[in-house]
């Protein structure tokens, strides 16, 4: 395998070129994925039934909270990919580590949410509004979960098999997938959360 | 669900005859494999494979396979309906069998047998080794055969689904279809849609990056471009399927409000998901067969293919046009005359892109050399009778016309006659014409031209009534009709046209068994006198595709050096890197296959624990240290030897 | 330590919290629908171009033509789908 070192060690072989430039693609897919989640949710979101409506049971302050979580696992997983550039495995696995934690932290505070929700009575089945609602939100949350798991496969490789160019793109893929879903929190944060709760 | 409603299917006659020869079939399969000891042949060479060549055959293999199925639910759909009154079929049984119908043949016909031509030529025209990722085309094929054994096995255990293809909620939901029928259909849908999103992603990655080296991509062929822009159609449209296929479920089996007639829901919402994915499908199944019939025309009419930059933009702006007309299929649903305008409009633009490529078709022909071959007659042949398909569908594209129009006969005639003398014409075409290249022997041309004659003449018999018939105010979808509607004569001629198509497609199978037996082996490899990279390397196709990658230094670049006597696979050989084969695709999707079918019944332990399986093996592939292997320099050069006596 | 916190991240992380708080401002105080909506758009396609571009590295390989098209085709298909959707189910509807 032909490795040039004047490119990062995640893009140094052709085949790390490839696949990076794969999941980009598969992004462009996850994109349309959310925007068609996106689209039931506000074709769907005032037909309420007998249920309640956004504003009645949003809260602001877990929403708040989940946003600055996921925010900075964002932040945090940048940086882990700039120490892996500079070479600093022990750097890049603490901001993982760092990564991954915020992000479960982001997932305790949306169950509890949800688990809110249901002892409030509104359960996925109580409207189209609350289908949409915990649907769009449940898919980000299991693709968070998916993404924890993933995560710490990836750990446990660089941990044990160092940083190569092999660890090294799939850690930089990682990264692209989980800054993705940020994007799509930052979309759920505004035109779900914030606009539902305009009066 | 009791053991005696998933089994009550099996009193039907028709029904346990299937089952039974599912079961001997199977049984034959695998007595014949250990009685041979071919077991370690067949898990070493194909179901372990990450060649895209035999992926590519495995792919057509299983669309010829439900081509026979799915043609032998047109015969019955077309022996019930050829007299009025008739008993053959009750309502139950037609509505299983026209879904059936249509999601075989769209589904699990024309898509796999695309996806497979795709497989095998694309590395080869663009002067590649394999896929981008090999391994993952794997997945993308077992996954898709998952979902095809999964809705084939509907029909015995638990009943096929019965609302159509389309699947339109209210009737789609489980107040008005209990049974598992439509479980099956989102379930099985689901996974063989996974499959094709990786082929996408796949083919875009391949295309653009895995070029030979002078390759830019206005010297692609059209094939190539074809295949390049369905791809990206594919990637965009497929994860809308996904997400409906995702809330059907919701709403059939976990209660969820989202298509539902209280609490809210909306069930027209179905159909307009279904549709913005459902419209660009269509352009998926068809532009392949515009690619085709472009290397086809221009190989066979000895010119150079008639304007390259409008053939690519006609093919771009399809793309992106094909993403705005999807309420075309539902103009009369409801909605206002504004929306119906607006898609009214854009439908009548898209047909523009194609009349630009028909005109080049033409052009090309011009002034050129035909040779009639059994590939040219379904190129030829597709050009008259595809435009009529075209043309009724702008008509169809009116929206104030289309009340008139709209699931009657004459919809089932528009799409048949683009259908299939477009993708079904397309697809035949391309496997006549890439057939030697794959098996180092022709198929035999008189049995094709027979079939195609066939095939094209009877086509006409079996569609063009339905267009009077349509116009006559008969309805799609309806089991019988009375005597007093006068709509039994065009039926039965429908019918004896449908028995004619019969034969062709019988032929076409029959074909593959007298080539085999009979036609000469050491045929060249480039048997057409192609002007593309495909027919530079021998027939059939090494695993490693090309000893030594072609330098392109414009388009049909085989072509033109084979006139200036140059040989453009001339070149120092090299230790040539191959991914190893591997178990883990099939294996995963077996798991998969396992899970949807366990979700189908509503057995969610077993579903979850199958699940975990798949995920096991995820985990398995993300520790894997494989790397393939390397072909050696002495290897290829005594495989190169080899072959070159066909030459 | 500073060569860990590179500024370009640091910088980026500070806007994305920017633009938070500027999102809040939709509930906190009155405006029209129309304002509030139009608030939110620009804040949040802020803030996916900083990932995009700052975190995401989009524009750093020699594909990132290919890359923003991707992206561009995609947001297409996904507004033409909410769009096209809301206009014929609800907006469309008599």
């Amino acid at each position: 395998m032909k490795i040039d070192s004047s490119l990062p060690l995640e893009y140094s072989t052709e085949e790390n070129r490839l696949k990076i430039f794969g999941f980009w693609i598969f992004l462009g897919a996850e994109i349309v994925l959310f925007a068609t989640l996106f689209t039931v949710y506000f074709t769907l979101q005032t037909r309420t039934g007998s249920g309640p409506n956004g504003a009645e049971i949003f809260e602001l302050t877990p929403v708040l909270w989940e946003t600055f979580l996921l925010l900075t696992s964002s932040f945090t997983i940048g940086l882990g990919v700039h120490a892996m550039r500079i070479g600093n495995k022990k750097a890049m696995m603490a901001f993982f580590i760092i990564t991954l934690l915020l992000g479960l932290g982001f997932l305790g505070i949306e169950i509890d949410e949800f688990v809110t929700y249901v002892e409030e009575g509104a359960t996925i089945q109580t409207s189209a509004f609350l289908s949409a609602l915990m649907t769009l939100l449940g898919t980000h949350g299991l693709h968070v979960t998916f993404g924890f798991f993933w995560g710490v496969a990836i750990l446990i490789q660089v941990a044990s098999r160092g940083l190569n160019p092999q660890t090294a793109n799939k850690a930089f893929i990682f990264s692209l997938y989980w800054h993705f879903l940020d994007v799509v929190w930052i979309f759920i944060f505004s035109f779900v959360y914030l606009k539902g709760l305009i009066s | 669900m009791s053991m005696e409603e998933v089994f009550h299917p099996m009193q039907e006659p028709m029904i346990l005859a299937a089952a039974i020869s599912i079961v001997v079939g199977a049984v034959v399969i695998v007595a014949g494999l250990t009685y041979f000891k071919k077991w370690g042949y067949f898990y070493k060479n194909w179901l372990s494979t990450v060649d895209h060549k035999k992926i590519g055959i495995m792919y057509i293999a299983t669309a010829l396979l439900m081509l026979f199925r799915g043609g032998i639910d047109a015969l019955l759909m077309r022996a019930q309906t050829a007299v009025p009154d008739n008993g053959l079929l009750d309502a139950q049984h037609y509505n299983e069998i026209f879904t059936t119908h249509g999601l075989l043949m769209i589904l699990f016909m024309a898509m796999p047998f695309v996806i497979g031509l795709m497989n095998i030529v694309i590395p080869l025209q663009i002067g590649a080794r394999d896929v981008a990722f090999p391994r993952l085309n794997a997945v993308s094929f077992w996954l898709f055969a998952a979902g095809c054994g999964l809705l084939n096995l509907s029909f015995i255990i638990g009943g096929s689904p019965d609302a159509g293809w389309t699947a339109y909620f209210p009737l789609a939901g489980t107040e008005f279809s209990p049974t598992v029928g439509n479980n099956y259909y989102s379930l099985a849908l689901q996974l063989s849609g996974i499959g094709t999103l990786m082929t996408g992603v796949n083919f875009i990655a391949t295309i653009i990056k895995m070029r030979a080296p002078g390759m830019t991509l206005m010297k692609m062929p059209m094939f190539t471009w074809s295949i390049l822009i369905t791809n990206i159609i594919i990637v965009f449209a497929f994860p809308v399927l996904t997400v409906a296929l995702a809330l059907m479920m919701l709403d059939r089996q976990f209660g969820t409000q989202f298509f539902a007639m209280q609490n809210g829901g909306m069930d027209m919402l179905w159909a307009n998901l279904f549709w913005v994915w459902g419209h660009p499908e269509v352009y998926i199944v068809i532009l392949p067969a515009f690619g085709i019939f472009s290397e086809i025309i221009a190989t066979f009419a000895r010119k150079n293919l008639y304007g390259y930059k409008s053939m690519v933009m006609s093919m771009v702006v399809i793309s992106l046009l094909s993403f705005l007309v999807w309420a075309h299929h539902f103009y009369t649903m409801g909605h206002g005359v504004m929306v119906n305008s607006v898609f009214s409009i854009t439908t009548m633009a898209i047909a523009v892109p194609t009349g630009v490529k028909i005109f080049n078709w033409l052009l090309t022909m011009r002034h050129g050399k035909i040779q009639f071959t059994t590939p040219m007659l379904y190129a030829l042949g597709f050009i008259p009778i595809f435009t009529i398909g075209g043309v009724t569908g702008v008509m169809l594209a009116m929206a104030s016309a289309d009340y008139q129009y709209h699931n009657t006969m004459f919809l089932v005639a528009h799409f048949h006659y683009v259908l299939i003398p477009g993708t079904v014409f397309g697809v035949l075409a391309g496997y006549h014409y890439w057939w030697p290249k794959m098996f180092g022997f022709r198929l035999n041309e008189k049995l094709g031209k027979t079939a195609f004659w066939f095939i094209a003449v009877c086509f006409n018999v079996t569609f063009f009534p339905l267009f009077i018939l349509g116009l006559d105010g008969y309805a799609r979808r309806m089991y019988t009709y009375s005597e007093s509607t006068g709509y039994g004569p065009l039926n039965m001629l429908s019918f004896i046209g449908g028995l004619g198509l019969a034969v062709g497609f019988a032929l076409i199978v029959y074909n593959i068994y007298y080539s085999w037996k009979h036609m000469p082996r050491n045929e060249k490899a480039d048997v057409w006198d192609g002007r593309t990279l495909e027919w530079a390397t021998h027939s059939p196709v090494p695993e490693y595709n090309f000893a030594v990658v072609p330098t392109v230094t414009r388009l049909d670049e085989y072509w033109f050096a084979k006139k200036e006597g140059r040989d453009i696979t001339a070149g120092k050989i090299e230790k040539i890197h191959m991914p190893n084969n591997t178990g883990t695709p099939f294996w995963m999707s077996g798991f998969f296959f396992l899970a949807a079918f366990f979700a189908v019944f509503n057995l969610w332990v077993p579903a979850i624990i199958s699940m975990i399986g798949v995920f096991g093996f995820m985990i398995h592939r993300s520790f894997e240290k494989d790397h393939g292997r390397y072909i050696s320099v002495e290897e290829v050069m005594a495989t190169e030897k080899s072959l070159r006596g066909d030459k | 330590m500073k060569e860990l916190f590179p500024k370009q991240h640091v910088m980026g992380f500070g806007f994305s919290l920017l633009l938070t708080v500027v999102a809040l401002a939709v509930i906190k105080f009155d405006m029209s629908l129309n304002m509030a909506f139009a608030v939110l758009l620009v804040t949040a396609l802020a803030q996916a171009t900083v990932q995009l571009v700052l975190f995401m590295h989009i524009g750093e390989s020699e594909d990132k033509k290919t890359l923003y098209t991707t992206i561009l085709y995609s947001v297409f298909v996904g507004v033409v789908t909410i769009i096209g959707t809301l206009f014929a189910m609800i907006w469309g509807y008599n």
